[in-house]
Protein backbone atom coordinates (compact mmCIF):
# COMPACT_ATOMS: atom_id res chain seq x y z
CA UNK A 1 0.00 0.00 0.00
CA UNK A 2 1.27 3.34 -0.64
CA UNK A 3 0.03 7.29 0.67
CA UNK A 4 1.92 9.96 -0.63
CA UNK A 5 0.22 13.66 0.54
CA UNK A 6 1.73 16.99 -2.08
CA UNK A 7 0.63 20.42 -1.10
CA UNK A 8 -0.01 21.29 -4.60
CA UNK A 9 -0.34 19.69 -7.66
CA UNK A 10 2.15 21.15 -9.61
CA UNK A 11 5.00 18.43 -8.57
CA UNK A 12 2.62 15.77 -10.00
CA UNK A 13 1.43 18.05 -13.40
CA UNK A 14 4.56 18.49 -14.25
CA UNK A 15 5.96 14.70 -13.66
CA UNK A 16 2.98 13.49 -15.83
CA UNK A 17 3.46 16.05 -18.47
CA UNK A 18 7.24 15.68 -19.08
CA UNK A 19 6.95 11.78 -19.02
CA UNK A 20 3.60 11.91 -21.56
CA UNK A 21 6.06 13.39 -24.23
CA UNK A 22 7.62 9.92 -24.47
CA UNK A 23 5.74 7.86 -24.07
CA UNK A 24 1.74 6.77 -23.63
CA UNK A 25 2.10 4.57 -20.67
CA UNK A 26 4.23 4.83 -17.78
CA UNK A 27 5.35 2.34 -14.42
CA UNK A 28 6.49 4.26 -11.33
CA UNK A 29 8.48 2.50 -8.89
CA UNK A 30 7.74 3.58 -5.06
CA UNK A 31 9.66 2.36 -2.08
CA UNK A 32 10.65 3.01 1.21
CA UNK A 33 12.97 5.90 -0.28
CA UNK A 34 10.43 7.76 -2.66
CA UNK A 35 9.06 7.36 -6.12
CA UNK A 36 11.15 6.94 -9.01
CA UNK A 37 10.25 6.23 -13.15
CA UNK A 38 12.90 5.41 -15.41
CA UNK A 39 11.39 5.14 -19.52
CA UNK A 40 12.42 5.78 -22.97
CA UNK A 41 10.57 6.94 -26.40
CA UNK A 42 9.32 3.98 -28.72
CA UNK A 43 12.51 5.20 -31.04
CA UNK A 44 15.00 4.97 -27.72
CA UNK A 45 15.96 8.68 -28.67
CA UNK A 46 15.17 10.34 -25.59
CA UNK A 47 14.94 8.73 -21.65
CA UNK A 48 13.72 10.35 -18.71
CA UNK A 49 14.86 9.28 -15.54
CA UNK A 50 12.55 10.85 -12.38
CA UNK A 51 13.69 10.42 -8.13
CA UNK A 52 11.35 11.85 -5.88
CA UNK A 53 12.36 11.51 -2.43
CA UNK A 54 9.99 10.94 0.51
CA UNK A 55 11.31 13.95 2.25
CA UNK A 56 9.57 16.25 -0.74
CA UNK A 57 6.09 14.84 0.28
CA UNK A 58 4.14 16.46 2.89
CA UNK A 59 3.27 12.69 3.96
CA UNK A 60 4.97 9.58 2.53
CA UNK A 61 3.79 5.97 3.47
CA UNK A 62 5.18 3.33 1.41
CA UNK A 63 6.49 0.01 3.28
CA UNK A 64 7.67 -2.10 0.25
CA UNK A 65 8.82 -1.88 -3.16
CA UNK A 66 5.73 -1.55 -5.37
CA UNK A 67 5.08 -1.26 -9.26
CA UNK A 68 2.60 0.22 -10.84
CA UNK A 69 1.58 1.44 -14.02
CA UNK A 70 -0.43 4.13 -15.65
CA UNK A 71 -1.88 5.23 -19.02
CA UNK A 72 -0.31 8.69 -18.22
CA UNK A 73 -2.63 11.12 -20.18
CA UNK A 74 -5.48 9.93 -18.11
CA UNK A 75 -3.36 9.98 -14.74
CA UNK A 76 -2.42 13.75 -16.16
CA UNK A 77 -6.10 14.54 -17.24
CA UNK A 78 -7.34 13.84 -13.68
CA UNK A 79 -4.72 15.27 -12.05
CA UNK A 80 -5.21 18.56 -14.28
CA UNK A 81 -8.60 18.73 -12.19
CA UNK A 82 -7.07 20.69 -9.65
CA UNK A 83 -6.32 23.90 -9.04
CA UNK A 84 -3.02 25.62 -7.26
CA UNK A 85 -3.58 25.09 -4.12
CA UNK A 86 -5.19 21.96 -3.99
CA UNK A 87 -3.34 19.42 -1.90
CA UNK A 88 -2.92 16.10 -3.19
CA UNK A 89 -3.38 12.90 -2.06
CA UNK A 90 -2.59 9.74 -3.86
CA UNK A 91 -2.94 5.92 -2.60
CA UNK A 92 -3.06 2.63 -4.00
CA UNK A 93 -4.23 -0.41 -2.34
CA UNK A 94 -4.23 -3.69 -3.29
CA UNK A 95 -7.31 -3.47 -5.36
CA UNK A 96 -5.26 -2.46 -8.44
CA UNK A 97 -6.73 1.52 -8.14
CA UNK A 98 -5.15 4.27 -8.14
CA UNK A 99 -7.25 6.76 -5.50
CA UNK A 100 -6.69 10.78 -6.36
CA UNK A 101 -8.02 12.88 -3.89
CA UNK A 102 -7.61 16.21 -4.30
CA UNK A 103 -8.81 18.74 -1.67
CA UNK A 104 -9.28 22.45 -1.21
CA UNK A 105 -12.14 23.17 0.33
CA UNK A 106 -14.24 20.19 -0.16
CA UNK A 107 -13.00 16.88 -1.01
CA UNK A 108 -12.90 15.38 -4.62
CA UNK A 109 -11.82 11.71 -5.42
CA UNK A 110 -10.88 10.05 -8.65
CA UNK A 111 -10.10 6.45 -9.18
CA UNK A 112 -8.67 5.17 -11.96
CA UNK A 113 -7.31 1.41 -13.14
CA UNK A 114 -4.18 0.62 -12.92
CA UNK A 115 -2.50 -1.20 -16.04
CA UNK A 116 0.02 -3.85 -16.33
CA UNK A 117 3.55 -2.71 -15.35
CA UNK A 118 6.23 -3.21 -17.51
CA UNK A 119 8.61 -5.76 -15.72
CA UNK A 120 11.67 -4.61 -18.39
CA UNK A 121 13.86 -2.10 -16.01
CA UNK A 122 15.73 0.10 -18.20
CA UNK A 123 19.54 1.67 -17.74
CA UNK A 124 21.01 4.64 -18.16
CA UNK A 125 23.68 5.57 -20.56
CA UNK A 126 27.15 5.81 -19.41
CA UNK A 127 28.18 8.92 -20.17
CA UNK A 128 30.84 11.60 -19.44
CA UNK A 129 30.10 15.04 -19.78
CA UNK A 130 32.62 17.44 -21.27
CA UNK A 131 30.57 20.64 -21.08
CA UNK A 132 28.55 21.81 -18.88
CA UNK A 133 25.67 25.06 -19.51
CA UNK A 134 23.31 26.49 -17.08
CA UNK A 135 20.93 28.31 -18.46
CA UNK A 136 17.89 30.20 -16.87
CA UNK A 137 14.72 28.27 -17.69
CA UNK A 138 13.12 31.08 -19.36
CA UNK A 139 16.73 31.79 -21.67
CA UNK A 140 16.69 28.43 -22.42
CA UNK A 141 12.85 27.51 -23.69
CA UNK A 142 13.83 31.36 -25.83
CA UNK A 143 16.55 29.70 -27.30
CA UNK A 144 14.83 26.57 -28.59
CA UNK A 145 11.73 28.32 -30.06
CA UNK A 146 14.43 30.91 -31.22
CA UNK A 147 15.70 27.96 -33.25
CA UNK A 148 12.92 26.40 -33.85
CA UNK A 149 11.48 28.73 -35.98
CA UNK A 150 13.53 27.67 -38.87
CA UNK A 151 15.24 24.34 -37.94
CA UNK A 152 14.31 20.97 -36.88
CA UNK A 153 17.26 20.38 -34.88
CA UNK A 154 19.89 22.41 -32.98
CA UNK A 155 23.73 22.85 -32.87
CA UNK A 156 25.25 23.09 -29.50
CA UNK A 157 28.92 24.30 -29.61
CA UNK A 158 30.65 24.46 -26.77
CA UNK A 159 33.90 26.54 -26.42
CA UNK A 160 35.82 27.45 -22.98
CA UNK A 161 33.92 31.28 -22.88
CA UNK A 162 31.01 30.57 -25.25
CA UNK A 163 28.51 28.92 -26.35
CA UNK A 164 26.63 29.04 -29.95
CA UNK A 165 23.78 27.77 -30.47
CA UNK A 166 22.96 26.96 -34.30
CA UNK A 167 20.16 26.05 -36.49
CA UNK A 168 19.87 25.58 -40.25
CA UNK A 169 16.91 24.58 -42.34
CA UNK A 170 15.43 25.41 -45.87
CA UNK A 171 15.15 28.93 -45.26
CA UNK A 172 18.55 29.72 -44.00
CA UNK A 173 20.31 29.52 -40.47
CA UNK A 174 20.18 30.78 -36.57
CA UNK A 175 23.05 31.84 -34.66
CA UNK A 176 22.73 32.26 -30.76
CA UNK A 177 25.46 33.08 -28.94
CA UNK A 178 25.89 33.52 -25.07
CA UNK A 179 28.87 34.11 -23.26
CA UNK A 180 29.95 34.86 -19.64
CA UNK A 181 28.39 38.48 -19.66
CA UNK A 182 25.41 37.48 -21.16
CA UNK A 183 22.14 37.20 -19.26
CA UNK A 184 20.55 33.71 -18.40
CA UNK A 185 23.79 32.27 -18.79
CA UNK A 186 24.24 30.74 -15.03
CA UNK A 187 27.06 28.64 -15.78
CA UNK A 188 29.94 27.26 -18.94
CA UNK A 189 32.05 25.07 -17.81
CA UNK A 190 34.04 23.33 -20.97
CA UNK A 191 36.86 20.69 -19.98
CA UNK A 192 36.86 20.51 -23.96
CA UNK A 193 35.48 21.92 -27.21
CA UNK A 194 32.06 20.15 -27.83
CA UNK A 195 29.93 20.15 -30.90
CA UNK A 196 26.54 18.11 -31.04
CA UNK A 197 23.26 18.08 -32.51
CA UNK A 198 19.97 16.97 -31.41
CA UNK A 199 16.25 17.07 -32.07
CA UNK A 200 14.56 20.16 -31.31
CA UNK A 201 11.37 18.49 -30.80
CA UNK A 202 11.64 16.33 -28.26
CA UNK A 203 13.86 19.25 -26.74
CA UNK A 204 10.93 21.87 -26.85
CA UNK A 205 8.63 19.09 -26.04
CA UNK A 206 10.04 18.23 -22.54
CA UNK A 207 10.55 22.16 -21.91
CA UNK A 208 7.39 23.26 -22.71
CA UNK A 209 6.13 20.11 -20.51
CA UNK A 210 7.97 20.97 -17.37
CA UNK A 211 7.64 25.00 -17.89
CA UNK A 212 4.54 25.81 -14.60
CA UNK A 213 7.86 24.80 -11.97
CA UNK A 214 11.02 25.79 -14.15
CA UNK A 215 13.79 27.58 -12.24
CA UNK A 216 16.93 26.42 -14.18
CA UNK A 217 18.31 24.19 -16.75
CA UNK A 218 21.40 22.43 -16.69
CA UNK A 219 22.69 20.98 -20.25
CA UNK A 220 25.47 18.76 -20.19
CA UNK A 221 26.87 17.14 -23.29
CA UNK A 222 30.24 15.82 -25.17
CA UNK A 223 30.84 16.20 -28.98
CA UNK A 224 28.62 13.74 -30.89
CA UNK A 225 27.57 12.27 -27.53
CA UNK A 226 23.70 12.35 -25.36
CA UNK A 227 22.59 15.31 -23.90
CA UNK A 228 22.06 15.37 -20.20
CA UNK A 229 19.46 17.87 -19.05
CA UNK A 230 18.43 18.36 -15.59
CA UNK A 231 15.22 20.41 -14.66
CA UNK A 232 15.31 21.36 -11.14
CA UNK A 233 11.76 21.38 -9.70
CA UNK A 234 10.90 23.10 -6.62
CA UNK A 235 9.71 19.88 -4.26
CA UNK A 236 11.30 17.28 -6.50
CA UNK A 237 14.39 15.58 -6.71
CA UNK A 238 15.62 14.98 -9.74
CA UNK A 239 14.55 15.07 -13.26
CA UNK A 240 17.04 13.84 -16.30
CA UNK A 241 16.38 13.95 -19.39
CA UNK A 242 18.68 12.44 -22.09
CA UNK A 243 18.31 12.82 -25.34
CA UNK A 244 20.75 10.95 -28.13
CA UNK A 245 22.51 13.09 -30.82
CA UNK A 246 21.22 13.84 -34.21
CA UNK A 247 23.12 10.73 -36.91
CA UNK A 248 26.06 12.73 -38.38
CA UNK A 249 26.85 12.26 -41.79
CA UNK B 1 -0.50 -22.24 -47.44
CA UNK B 2 1.15 -22.64 -43.89
CA UNK B 3 -1.00 -23.68 -40.81
CA UNK B 4 -4.05 -22.08 -39.38
CA UNK B 5 -3.56 -21.19 -36.07
CA UNK B 6 -5.86 -18.32 -36.38
CA UNK B 7 -8.38 -19.03 -34.08
CA UNK B 8 -6.01 -19.71 -31.37
CA UNK B 9 -3.78 -16.98 -31.17
CA UNK B 10 -3.62 -13.63 -29.63
CA UNK B 11 -1.83 -11.06 -31.51
CA UNK B 12 -1.53 -7.77 -30.60
CA UNK B 13 -1.52 -4.58 -32.39
CA UNK B 14 2.07 -3.19 -33.11
CA UNK B 15 3.33 0.41 -34.83
CA UNK B 16 6.06 0.68 -36.93
CA UNK B 17 7.88 3.06 -34.96
CA UNK B 18 7.57 0.75 -31.86
CA UNK B 19 10.00 -1.62 -34.54
CA UNK B 20 12.28 0.80 -34.86
CA UNK B 21 15.85 -0.13 -34.98
CA UNK B 22 14.62 -3.88 -34.49
CA UNK B 23 15.92 -6.34 -36.85
CA UNK B 24 13.59 -7.87 -38.53
CA UNK B 25 13.74 -11.60 -40.26
CA UNK B 26 11.54 -11.79 -43.25
CA UNK B 27 9.98 -14.79 -45.14
CA UNK B 28 11.06 -13.80 -48.74
CA UNK B 29 8.75 -15.97 -50.52
CA UNK B 30 6.01 -15.06 -48.45
CA UNK B 31 6.45 -11.28 -48.51
CA UNK B 32 7.18 -11.80 -52.36
CA UNK B 33 3.96 -14.03 -53.27
CA UNK B 34 1.62 -11.54 -51.39
CA UNK B 35 3.15 -8.63 -53.60
CA UNK B 36 2.70 -10.66 -57.10
CA UNK B 37 -0.80 -11.81 -56.20
CA UNK B 38 -2.34 -8.42 -54.66
CA UNK B 39 -0.01 -5.65 -56.52
CA UNK B 40 -2.69 -6.22 -59.42
CA UNK B 41 -4.40 -4.09 -61.70
CA UNK B 42 -8.42 -4.18 -62.00
CA UNK B 43 -8.37 -7.00 -64.03
CA UNK B 44 -6.42 -8.82 -62.12
CA UNK B 45 -3.14 -8.13 -64.75
CA UNK B 46 0.13 -7.82 -63.05
CA UNK B 47 1.54 -4.74 -63.29
CA UNK B 48 4.52 -4.67 -65.87
CA UNK B 49 7.31 -3.16 -67.85
CA UNK B 50 7.19 -1.91 -71.79
CA UNK B 51 8.29 -5.72 -72.45
CA UNK B 52 5.90 -7.72 -70.79
CA UNK B 53 7.94 -8.84 -67.63
CA UNK B 54 6.35 -8.82 -64.64
CA UNK B 55 7.01 -5.93 -61.86
CA UNK B 56 4.42 -6.25 -59.54
CA UNK B 57 7.21 -7.89 -56.95
CA UNK B 58 9.62 -4.92 -57.52
CA UNK B 59 7.07 -2.49 -56.67
CA UNK B 60 6.13 -4.09 -53.52
CA UNK B 61 9.64 -4.68 -52.46
CA UNK B 62 10.84 -1.32 -53.44
CA UNK B 63 7.64 0.69 -52.15
CA UNK B 64 7.31 -1.34 -48.92
CA UNK B 65 11.28 -1.53 -47.73
CA UNK B 66 11.85 2.68 -48.36
CA UNK B 67 8.52 2.80 -46.19
CA UNK B 68 10.09 0.45 -42.72
CA UNK B 69 13.77 2.29 -43.96
CA UNK B 70 12.52 5.27 -43.30
CA UNK B 71 10.96 4.02 -39.69
CA UNK B 72 14.68 2.66 -39.06
CA UNK B 73 13.60 -0.84 -38.90
CA UNK B 74 16.34 -3.42 -40.30
CA UNK B 75 15.48 -6.21 -42.15
CA UNK B 76 17.05 -9.16 -43.00
CA UNK B 77 15.55 -11.09 -46.21
CA UNK B 78 15.06 -14.95 -45.60
CA UNK B 79 15.25 -16.87 -49.34
CA UNK B 80 13.69 -20.82 -49.16
CA UNK B 81 16.03 -24.04 -49.54
CA UNK B 82 15.25 -27.22 -50.56
CA UNK B 83 12.02 -28.38 -49.51
CA UNK B 84 11.63 -31.14 -46.85
CA UNK B 85 10.93 -34.28 -48.70
CA UNK B 86 7.87 -34.24 -46.91
CA UNK B 87 6.47 -31.22 -47.85
CA UNK B 88 6.23 -32.76 -52.19
CA UNK B 89 2.72 -33.76 -51.49
CA UNK B 90 1.66 -30.16 -50.31
CA UNK B 91 3.92 -28.50 -53.25
CA UNK B 92 2.04 -31.13 -55.74
CA UNK B 93 -1.13 -29.56 -53.90
CA UNK B 94 -0.46 -26.13 -54.24
CA UNK B 95 0.55 -26.61 -57.93
CA UNK B 96 -2.82 -28.27 -58.93
CA UNK B 97 -4.89 -25.53 -57.43
CA UNK B 98 -2.40 -23.05 -59.62
CA UNK B 99 -3.70 -24.85 -62.70
CA UNK B 100 -6.90 -24.51 -61.46
CA UNK B 101 -6.85 -21.13 -61.10
CA UNK B 102 -5.03 -20.23 -64.10
CA UNK B 103 -7.83 -22.18 -66.02
CA UNK B 104 -10.72 -20.36 -64.16
CA UNK B 105 -8.68 -17.25 -64.88
CA UNK B 106 -8.74 -17.75 -68.63
CA UNK B 107 -12.24 -18.73 -68.28
CA UNK B 108 -13.31 -15.46 -66.54
CA UNK B 109 -11.58 -12.86 -68.85
CA UNK B 110 -12.61 -14.74 -71.97
CA UNK B 111 -15.89 -13.99 -70.87
CA UNK B 112 -15.51 -10.64 -69.50
CA UNK B 113 -16.49 -11.49 -66.15
CA UNK B 114 -13.62 -8.93 -64.69
CA UNK B 115 -14.37 -9.08 -61.16
CA UNK B 116 -13.82 -12.57 -61.07
CA UNK B 117 -10.81 -12.59 -63.27
CA UNK B 118 -9.47 -10.36 -60.60
CA UNK B 119 -10.00 -13.01 -57.76
CA UNK B 120 -8.78 -15.84 -59.85
CA UNK B 121 -5.87 -14.27 -61.00
CA UNK B 122 -4.41 -13.99 -57.18
CA UNK B 123 -3.97 -18.38 -57.30
CA UNK B 124 -2.32 -18.41 -59.98
CA UNK B 125 0.92 -16.71 -58.85
CA UNK B 126 4.14 -18.67 -59.86
CA UNK B 127 7.50 -17.95 -58.48
CA UNK B 128 9.47 -18.04 -60.95
CA UNK B 129 13.78 -17.83 -60.79
CA UNK B 130 13.69 -14.51 -62.41
CA UNK B 131 11.10 -12.72 -60.46
CA UNK B 132 13.25 -14.19 -57.41
CA UNK B 133 16.68 -13.09 -59.01
CA UNK B 134 15.43 -9.63 -59.19
CA UNK B 135 14.12 -9.13 -56.12
CA UNK B 136 17.01 -10.35 -54.30
CA UNK B 137 19.19 -7.84 -56.88
CA UNK B 138 16.54 -5.03 -55.56
CA UNK B 139 17.08 -6.01 -52.11
CA UNK B 140 20.82 -5.54 -52.55
CA UNK B 141 21.32 -2.25 -53.93
CA UNK B 142 18.36 -1.14 -51.01
CA UNK B 143 20.97 -1.95 -48.51
CA UNK B 144 19.16 -4.82 -47.33
CA UNK B 145 20.66 -8.35 -46.36
CA UNK B 146 19.84 -11.76 -47.39
CA UNK B 147 19.79 -14.97 -46.67
CA UNK B 148 19.78 -18.18 -47.99
CA UNK B 149 18.57 -20.78 -45.99
CA UNK B 150 19.23 -24.63 -46.51
CA UNK B 151 15.51 -25.78 -45.98
CA UNK B 152 12.53 -23.62 -45.12
CA UNK B 153 13.04 -19.96 -44.90
CA UNK B 154 10.51 -19.92 -42.00
CA UNK B 155 12.81 -22.64 -40.18
CA UNK B 156 16.22 -20.19 -40.52
CA UNK B 157 14.06 -16.86 -39.70
CA UNK B 158 12.89 -18.50 -36.59
CA UNK B 159 16.52 -19.67 -35.50
CA UNK B 160 17.50 -16.13 -35.28
CA UNK B 161 15.00 -15.34 -33.36
CA UNK B 162 16.12 -18.08 -30.66
CA UNK B 163 19.48 -16.86 -31.05
CA UNK B 164 18.79 -13.29 -30.11
CA UNK B 165 20.31 -12.25 -33.57
CA UNK B 166 16.97 -10.74 -34.97
CA UNK B 167 13.74 -9.52 -32.97
CA UNK B 168 11.16 -11.28 -34.48
CA UNK B 169 10.45 -13.26 -37.83
CA UNK B 170 7.86 -11.28 -40.53
CA UNK B 171 5.70 -13.36 -42.09
CA UNK B 172 1.67 -14.14 -43.08
CA UNK B 173 1.76 -17.77 -41.99
CA UNK B 174 2.03 -18.83 -38.38
CA UNK B 175 4.45 -21.79 -39.38
CA UNK B 176 7.21 -20.15 -37.57
CA UNK B 177 5.65 -20.22 -34.08
CA UNK B 178 6.25 -24.19 -34.36
CA UNK B 179 9.44 -23.77 -35.74
CA UNK B 180 9.87 -21.94 -32.46
CA UNK B 181 10.04 -18.72 -33.40
CA UNK B 182 10.10 -15.88 -30.13
CA UNK B 183 7.64 -13.32 -31.89
CA UNK B 184 5.98 -13.79 -35.13
CA UNK B 185 4.92 -10.15 -36.96
CA UNK B 186 1.91 -10.61 -39.40
CA UNK B 187 0.64 -7.75 -41.70
CA UNK B 188 3.45 -6.29 -41.95
CA UNK B 189 3.94 -6.22 -45.74
CA UNK B 190 0.20 -6.14 -46.64
CA UNK B 191 -1.15 -2.83 -43.78
CA UNK B 192 -3.10 -0.42 -44.67
CA UNK B 193 -6.92 0.14 -46.18
CA UNK B 194 -7.63 -3.95 -47.70
CA UNK B 195 -10.68 -4.89 -49.76
CA UNK B 196 -12.58 -7.77 -48.38
CA UNK B 197 -12.99 -10.54 -51.17
CA UNK B 198 -16.18 -10.97 -52.77
CA UNK B 199 -17.36 -8.22 -50.62
CA UNK B 200 -17.38 -3.96 -51.62
CA UNK B 201 -16.01 -3.54 -47.78
CA UNK B 202 -12.79 -2.58 -46.52
CA UNK B 203 -10.61 -2.98 -43.73
CA UNK B 204 -7.72 -1.46 -42.21
CA UNK B 205 -5.02 -4.21 -41.70
CA UNK B 206 -2.99 -2.85 -39.07
CA UNK B 207 0.60 -4.97 -38.12
CA UNK B 208 0.38 -7.84 -34.99
CA UNK B 209 2.73 -8.99 -33.19
CA UNK B 210 2.36 -12.42 -31.82
CA UNK B 211 4.84 -13.84 -28.85
CA UNK B 212 5.62 -16.89 -28.43
CA UNK B 213 6.20 -16.69 -24.71
CA UNK B 214 2.84 -15.40 -24.11
CA UNK B 215 1.17 -17.75 -26.70
CA UNK B 216 2.50 -21.08 -24.67
CA UNK B 217 0.77 -19.50 -21.71
CA UNK B 218 -2.53 -18.63 -22.72
CA UNK B 219 -2.97 -21.87 -24.30
CA UNK B 220 -1.27 -23.44 -21.12
CA UNK B 221 1.04 -25.60 -24.19
CA UNK B 222 4.70 -26.54 -24.45
CA UNK B 223 6.28 -25.88 -27.84
CA UNK B 224 6.55 -29.74 -28.31
CA UNK B 225 2.61 -29.76 -27.83
CA UNK B 226 1.64 -26.87 -30.34
CA UNK B 227 3.89 -28.41 -32.98
CA UNK B 228 0.87 -31.80 -32.01
CA UNK B 229 -1.80 -29.32 -32.11
CA UNK B 230 -0.53 -28.27 -35.85
CA UNK B 231 0.31 -31.55 -37.32
CA UNK B 232 -3.66 -31.92 -35.80
CA UNK B 233 -4.50 -29.29 -37.53
CA UNK B 234 -2.50 -29.57 -40.95
CA UNK B 235 1.11 -28.83 -41.90
CA UNK B 236 2.70 -28.27 -45.04
CA UNK B 237 4.02 -31.53 -43.52
CA UNK B 238 0.92 -33.05 -43.59
CA UNK B 239 -1.97 -31.25 -45.39
CA UNK B 240 -5.02 -31.25 -44.53
CA UNK B 241 -4.23 -32.57 -41.10
CA UNK B 242 -6.78 -35.24 -39.64
CA UNK B 243 -10.30 -34.97 -40.57
CA UNK B 244 -12.82 -33.37 -38.73
CA UNK B 245 -10.09 -31.31 -36.62
CA UNK B 246 -10.05 -27.58 -36.81
CA UNK B 247 -7.50 -25.45 -34.59
CA UNK B 248 -9.95 -25.14 -31.44
CA UNK B 249 -10.68 -29.00 -31.32
CA UNK B 250 -6.98 -29.63 -32.04
CA UNK B 251 -6.09 -27.38 -29.11
CA UNK B 252 -8.71 -29.36 -26.85
CA UNK B 253 -7.44 -32.19 -27.86
CA UNK B 254 -3.96 -31.70 -27.23
CA UNK B 255 -4.71 -29.81 -23.74
CA UNK B 256 -7.10 -33.13 -22.79
CA UNK B 257 -3.79 -35.67 -24.07
CA UNK B 258 -1.30 -33.80 -23.98
CA UNK B 259 0.40 -35.64 -27.39
CA UNK B 260 -0.93 -36.98 -30.43
CA UNK B 261 -0.40 -40.74 -28.94
CA UNK B 262 -3.02 -40.31 -26.80
CA UNK B 263 -6.09 -39.63 -28.49
CA UNK B 264 -7.74 -42.59 -29.30
CA UNK B 265 -10.07 -42.04 -32.09
CA UNK B 266 -6.81 -40.62 -34.06
CA UNK B 267 -5.04 -43.56 -33.33
CA UNK B 268 -5.82 -45.27 -36.91
CA UNK B 269 -4.68 -42.99 -39.14
CA UNK B 270 -1.82 -41.46 -37.27
CA UNK B 271 -0.69 -44.47 -38.17
CA UNK B 272 -0.13 -43.26 -41.91
CA UNK B 273 1.61 -39.80 -41.33
CA UNK B 274 5.15 -39.49 -40.57
CA UNK B 275 4.24 -37.25 -37.07
CA UNK B 276 7.96 -37.80 -35.50
CA UNK B 277 9.72 -36.71 -38.17
CA UNK B 278 7.22 -33.63 -39.03
CA UNK B 279 7.68 -33.05 -35.15
CA UNK B 280 11.42 -33.09 -35.37
CA UNK B 281 11.45 -30.75 -38.55
CA UNK B 282 9.70 -28.18 -36.45
CA UNK B 283 11.98 -28.94 -32.97
CA UNK B 284 15.41 -29.04 -34.63
CA UNK B 285 15.47 -26.77 -37.56
CA UNK B 286 19.06 -27.13 -39.54
CA UNK B 287 21.27 -24.50 -38.07
CA UNK B 288 23.23 -22.27 -39.97
CA UNK B 289 25.96 -19.92 -39.46
CA UNK B 290 24.79 -16.21 -39.69
CA UNK B 291 28.22 -13.66 -39.77
CA UNK B 292 27.50 -10.68 -38.85
CA UNK B 293 24.89 -8.57 -41.10
CA UNK B 294 25.73 -5.90 -43.01
CA UNK B 295 22.95 -3.24 -43.26
CA UNK B 296 24.02 -0.68 -45.84
CA UNK B 297 22.83 2.79 -47.37
CA UNK B 298 20.58 2.80 -50.14
CA UNK B 299 22.40 2.92 -53.80
CA UNK B 300 20.21 5.68 -54.88
CA UNK B 301 22.00 5.42 -58.22
CA UNK B 302 21.84 2.48 -59.06
CA UNK B 303 17.86 2.07 -57.77
CA UNK B 304 16.42 4.34 -60.78
CA UNK B 305 18.83 2.65 -63.25
CA UNK B 306 17.20 -0.66 -62.25
CA UNK B 307 13.74 0.78 -61.94
CA UNK B 308 13.06 3.24 -64.15
CA UNK B 309 15.23 2.84 -67.02
CA UNK B 310 15.28 -1.21 -66.91
CA UNK B 311 11.46 -1.77 -65.46
CA UNK B 312 10.04 1.33 -66.50
CA UNK B 313 9.06 2.78 -63.19
CA UNK B 314 7.90 6.17 -62.63
CA UNK B 315 11.36 8.34 -62.23
CA UNK B 316 8.92 10.66 -60.34
CA UNK B 317 7.60 8.53 -57.92
CA UNK B 318 10.80 6.52 -58.07
CA UNK B 319 12.56 10.01 -56.97
CA UNK B 320 9.89 11.28 -54.67
CA UNK B 321 10.40 7.78 -52.95
CA UNK B 322 13.94 8.55 -52.35
CA UNK B 323 13.73 12.02 -51.10
CA UNK B 324 11.29 11.38 -48.42
CA UNK B 325 13.79 8.61 -47.42
CA UNK B 326 16.59 11.06 -47.41
CA UNK B 327 14.79 13.37 -45.36
CA UNK B 328 13.36 11.15 -42.11
CA UNK B 329 17.06 9.95 -42.46
CA UNK B 330 18.77 13.16 -42.39
CA UNK B 331 17.13 14.22 -39.10
CA UNK B 332 17.11 10.66 -37.68
CA UNK B 333 18.54 10.78 -33.81
CA UNK B 334 20.85 7.61 -33.08
CA UNK B 335 19.41 4.86 -30.51
CA UNK B 336 20.44 5.95 -26.65
CA UNK B 337 21.09 1.79 -26.88
CA UNK B 338 24.60 2.77 -28.13
CA UNK B 339 25.60 4.54 -24.75
CA UNK B 340 24.33 1.39 -22.44
CA UNK B 341 27.18 -0.45 -22.30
Amino acid sequence: MIFVKTATPEEWKAIASAISTIVDEATFEASVEGISFRGMDPSHVALIDIFWPNSAFQQYECDSLIKFGVRIDEFAKLIKRSEKKDSIEITINQDSMLSIKIENGYKKEYKMRLIESSSSSTPLPKLSFNSKIVLSYSTFDKILSDIQVLSDYITIDTKSDNVHFLGRGDSGDADIALDSKSEGLEELICKEDSLATYSIDYLLKITKAISTVGGSVIAEYSSKMPLRLEFTVAGVGRIHFYLAPRIQD
Amino acid sequence: MGINLKPIINASPVRLSDLSDKILAIDAYNTIYQFLATIRGPTGESLSNNNGEITSHLSGLFYRNMNFLSENIKMVYIFDGIPHQLKSKEIERRKKLKQEATQKYEIAIAEGRLQDARKYSQGTVILTDKIIEQSKRLLEILGIPIIQAPSEGEATASLLTKNGIVFACGSQDYDSLLFGAKRLIRNLTISGRRKIPNKNKFVIVEPEIISQSLLLEVTKLSLEQLIDVGILIGTDFNPGGFEGIGPKTALKLIREYGKLENIDKIKDSLKNISYQEIREIFLYPIDIQVKNLEFNKPDYDRIINFLCDEMDFSKERVEISIEKLKQVQEKRSESLEKWFG
